[in-house]
This record gives C-alpha cells, sequence and structure tokens, in this order.
C-alpha cells in the first residue's frame, strides 16, 4: 500500500469516528466489556491451571500405621517403602509429633485438642513424597498392602477435583466468550454499516472513478479494526488494576497462594485481548462490507 | 472504441430493455443517445459502465471485453471512461479542488501529478478560481463543470454523460456543451444522453435513437426528430 493511500485511508477512519462518536463508543465499550470477561475467565482459567499443576507435583502420601507396629517393624517397614521404584522422601512421624502439629494448625481453637486430655487418637505415620506425580497412586497402592499398614492417604483427589472444576470453568468460559464475542461483532458490524451509509456517496463515486473493491473496502475494515483494538486495550487496562487489585487482597490473606506473577503474565494477557479486539473488529467490518457494500 | 453487437438487456422482472442492439462508435466521435424516458437509454449507459450486464451479445468498451472481464478488472474499464450525471454528485463536505483531486486519489494517481492535473482540468471549465468553494457555493452550471473536470482529470478516452444538462436552463446547458466541445477537439469520445432537442438540433452530430429498446435511427449529422 502507498504512503499516501495509508494516509488517506486513516484520515477517513478519524473522520468516520468522529462522524459516528455515540456509536463508536458503544462499539468500543461492547469491545472492552466482553474482552474484559474473556479476560477475566483466561486469568482464572490459567490460574487454576498452575495451582492444580503445583498441588499435584507436591502431593505426599501419608501412611498411618496400626498401633500394634512395633519401632523394628517400623525400621523395616521404612525399608521396604524405600526399594519401592520411584520413592523420593521418607519421613517418620510420631503420633506426639503429629499431635503438637495438630495443634500449631488449629492456632486460636487448639482447645478442642485439650478436650481430649492426655489422649492422642492419631497414628504414627510416613510422609512419602514420589518422584514423578503420576507414581503416586501406585506407590500408595503397593505401600496399602504391606503388614502394620492401617490405611494411606494422598492428595490426588483434590488434585482432581481442581483440574475438573478448571475443565468446567473452561468449558463456561469459552461458551461466554462466543456469546459476547457474536454480540461484539454485531455491534462492531452494525457501527461499520452506518459508515457504509453514511459515506454511500463517496463509494459510488469511487467506483464509477475506477478505485478497486480493496481501495473502497479498506477504511471500512480499518475502521472495525481500531474499534475493536481500542476496546481490547481499554480491556486490558482494566483487568492489569483489576488483578493487581486481587493479588494484592490474596497475599494478604492467603500468602502461600501460588498466583502466577503479574508480570509477564499480564503483558501477555494485554496481548492477547488487543489481538482479539483487532479480530472481532475485522470480523464485524467484513460481516458489514459483505452485507451493504456491493463493490 | 465502442462496439455493441446484438446486445439485449431483460431484466428480473422481465422488462426488455435493450433488444438485439448494434453499435459502433469509434474513437473521437461524438454522439447522443435520444429517445423517451424508458425507451433504454439508461440500461445503454450502464451497460457500457458495466453497471448492468447484458443478458445476451458481445461488447466491447476501450478494448474490454466487458461480459467476460474478470470482477477485478472493472475498476480498470472505469478508469478509462469519465462519467457525468444530470445530478453533479459532488461531495458537499469537500471542496471543488477536493472533489476533482478525490477521483484521482481513489485511484493511487501519483501526488506530484494531483495539483497540476487539477489545475489544469478546472482551467477547461474556467472554474480555476473557485478550487475553495464548497458545491454549495456553486451554481448548478459550476457544480456540472466541477463533475465533468472530475470525469476528465484523469485522461479517459470516452467520456459518457447522462442528461448532463437536464437540470440546467438553457444558456447554461451551452457553457456545458462548449465545455463538452473542447474535450471532444482533444479526441475523446463523448456519448451523451439527452433529453435536449434544441442541443441535439444545433450540433448536428451523430444522434442514436432509441425506442422500446430498438435502436430505431442512427445519422451521422442528426437531429433530435421528436417534439421535445
Amino acid at each position: 500500500m502507498k504512503l499516501r493511500t495509508s494516509e488517506y485511508f486513516i484520515t477517513e477512519v478519524v473522520h468516520s469516528l468522529r462522524r459516528n462518536s455515540w456509536m463508536s463508543l458503544a462499539s468500543v465499550g461492547t469491545v472492552a466489556v466482553s474482552l474484559f470477561v474473556l479476560g477475566v475467565f483466561l486469568t482464572l482459567v490459567l490460574n487454576m491451571n498452575r495451582m492444580a499443576g503445583m498441588l499435584e507435583s507436591q502431593v505426599q502420601i501419608s501412611v498411618y500405621l496400626e498401633d500394634s507396629v512395633s519401632d523394628t517393624d517400623r525400621r523395616g517397614l521404612e525399608h521396604d517403602i524405600r526399594a519401592l521404584q520411584g520413592i523420593d522422601t521418607v519421613k517418620y512421624v510420631s503420633r506426639d509429633e503429629a499431635k503438637e502439629r495438630l495443634a500449631e494448625r488449629l492456632g486460636d481453637q487448639k482447645y478442642l485438642l485439650d478436650a481430649l486430655g492426655d489422649t492422642n487418637p492419631l497414628p504414627d505415620a510416613f510422609e512419602i513424597t514420589v518422584t514423578q506425580p503420576d507414581m503416586v497412586e501406585t506407590a500408595a497402592q503397593a505401600i496399602g498392602h504391606f503388614d502394620g499398614v492401617e490405611s494411606t492417604r494422598y492428595g490426588q483427589d483434590v488434585v482432581q477435583h481442581l483440574f475438573d472444576i478448571t475443565r468446567l470453568m473452561r468449558i463456561f468460559g469459552v461458551a461466554l466468550m462466543l456469546l459476547l464475542a457474536a454480540a461484539t461483532v454485531f455491534i462492531i458490524a452494525n457501527t461499520i454499516r452506518l459508515t457504509v451509509y453514511a459515506r454511500r456517496k463517496e463509494v459510488a463515486i469511487m467506483k464509477y472513478v475506477g478505485a478497486t473493491d480493496w481501495f473502497i473496502r479498506w477504511p471500512f475494515l480499518l475502521e472495525g479494526i481500531v474499534l475493536g483494538f481500542i476496546g481490547g486495550i481499554l480491556a486490558a487496562l482494566a483487568l492489569r488494576s483489576f488483578y493487581a487489585a486481587m493479588a494484592a487482597k490474596i497475599y494478604s490473606t492467603l500468602a502461600f497462594f501460588p498466583l502466577l506473577p503479574q508480570y509477564p503474565f499480564m503483558n501477555y494477557v494485554t496481548v492477547v485481548l488487543m489481538l482479539a479486539g483487532m479480530a472481532i473488529g475485522a470480523a464485524g467490518s467484513s460481516l458489514s462490507l459483505k452485507r451493504f457494500l456491493k463493490v | 472504441m465502442i462496439r455493441m453487437h446484438n446486445v439485449s438487456k431483460v431484466y428480473a422482472n422481465g422488462t426488455i430493455a435493450l433488444d438485439h442492439v448494434n453499435v459502433h462508435i469509434r474513437k473521437g466521435e461524438f454522439v447522443f443517445i435520444v429517445g423517451a424516458s424508458g425507451a433504454g437509454k439508461s440500461t445503454f449507459i450502464k451497460m457500457l459502465l458495466r453497471e448492468e450486464l447484458p443478458t445476451s451479445g458481445e461488447l466491447q468498451v476501450n478494448g474490454h471485453d466487458v461480459i467476460h472481464m474478470a470482477h477485478e478488472d472493472v475498476p480498470y474499464l472505469r478508469r478509462g471512461l469519465g462519467v457525468i450525471f444530470q445530478d453533479y454528485r459532488l461531495l458537499p463536505d469537500k471542496t471543488v479542488f477536493e472533489n476533482v483531486a478525490f477521483a484521482m486519489q481513489v485511484i493511487e494517481a501519483p501526488r506530484r501529478l494531483m495539483q497540476h492535473s487539477v489545475n489544469a482540468v478546472l482551467d477547461i471549465v474556467g472554474l480555476r478560481e473557485k478550487f475553495r468553494c464548497f458545491p454549495s457555493q456553486l451554481s448548478g452550471g459550476e457544480q456540472q463543470r466541477v463533475a465533468i473536470a472530475r470525469a476528465i482529470v484523469n485522461n479517459p478516452s470516452i467520456v459518457i454523460a447522462d442528461e448532463p444538462t437536464g437540470n440546467l436552463d438553457p444558456e447554461t446547458s451551452w457553457d456545458i456543451m462548449d465545455i463538452f466541445q473542447r474535450i471532444n477537439q482533444s479526441g475523446t469520445t463523448i456519448v451523451m444522453a439527452t433529453h435536449d432537442k434544441n442541443i441535439v438540433d444545433t450540433m448536428q452530430r451523430r444522434v442514436i435513437a432509441i425506442e422500446n429498446g430498438h435502436i430505431v435511427r442512427d445519422e451521422q449529422q442528426g437531429v433530435y426528430g421528436y417534439e421535445a
């Protein structure tokens, strides 16, 4: 495209945005809201994925021992466990230690434990980590069959739940996004239709003097893309401050929470939203041009 | 230049606008197309511009096979044609200069040519001094002169005018015809559809009369031939 032609296109787009300022504003607003919702879902899903992934890699197996197990048996058992494939660490947690930990975790509600007096209902246990997350299940089952093991527990079900929720959110998010995208495309198409109408005389003259189809189409297409782009930027800005505020809130109460760090994550999201805005804008324009601009 | 062979046009509603029309217009000719409203004049003009396609027949314009040409080539057919309408069709928010320059701009003509070419055609139509005016500040005749300037700024080999004097008083009409004559003298072919008996009879040019979709008369130095 020649330089002066781009100049011409840009002037046309600016003129047109001014001429339809209210409609343009409405389009930009709709794009911004839709993309903001898209961004929120994107952020949520990505964070939950990361959380699930981290939990999965951190899963440990708790092996609870029967009360009757003697110290010697216990050492034998520890030896057998270490001999299994894929075992990383094995840590013995005595019932006293377990009670202390529980008291610590209860914090203010320690009085619940006091009610038990000197009795300790907790069993001796091993805490086992594996080298690879997918070894958890087989290791836990094998250990469960050893003599002196009362039960084994691991966090697989929690992780599974988290993944299920994430998948559900992803489906819901995609459905919502498609719906919003369709609505946005429609709004943009309508704005461009107004522009086509406002410029119908020029378009007619352009055709008579021999302007090419693409020369006629470009300013309209560009206008849609600009509307989408501005909407995308607004959505990204809103999402950035939203994420910053949420992150600050979450860190102040749940310091260990594995949130994706704002940078560079938010930069990626910004780029995604801007591109999505431009794509939506281009789609809206094309739709309108196909129906209303006979070239 | 223009060659119609057995051209017919039947509209979707069954109206036969042109019926086996044969016309040959050579380079440099000045041709009037006359006939009552609805006789097929407009269809004739529209086909030259490829606004309408013939239902059957052969049509050559400026070396383009109008019927079989690719859609992408239509702009290049039109760049060889200058069009003028009864209602001027100027852009009200552009000045005289901008209206004329617009025709160059949209075919991506070199900018360095623009100033010079626009001034040259404004000279031809005698509106050089009014280049800053908006169409609303001009009389009907002046507006039509701007439209003519716009039509010829890209040096078309054929100028097609559809009732160019239809909205003008007789005196102003003659100013317009004077410009057309000058354009024609420089070698440009002119095809003009008109109702103006006085003009046709005085000019003594080739007259093609259309009636009910047929060419009923084609004379080298013809007259209008109807009661106006």
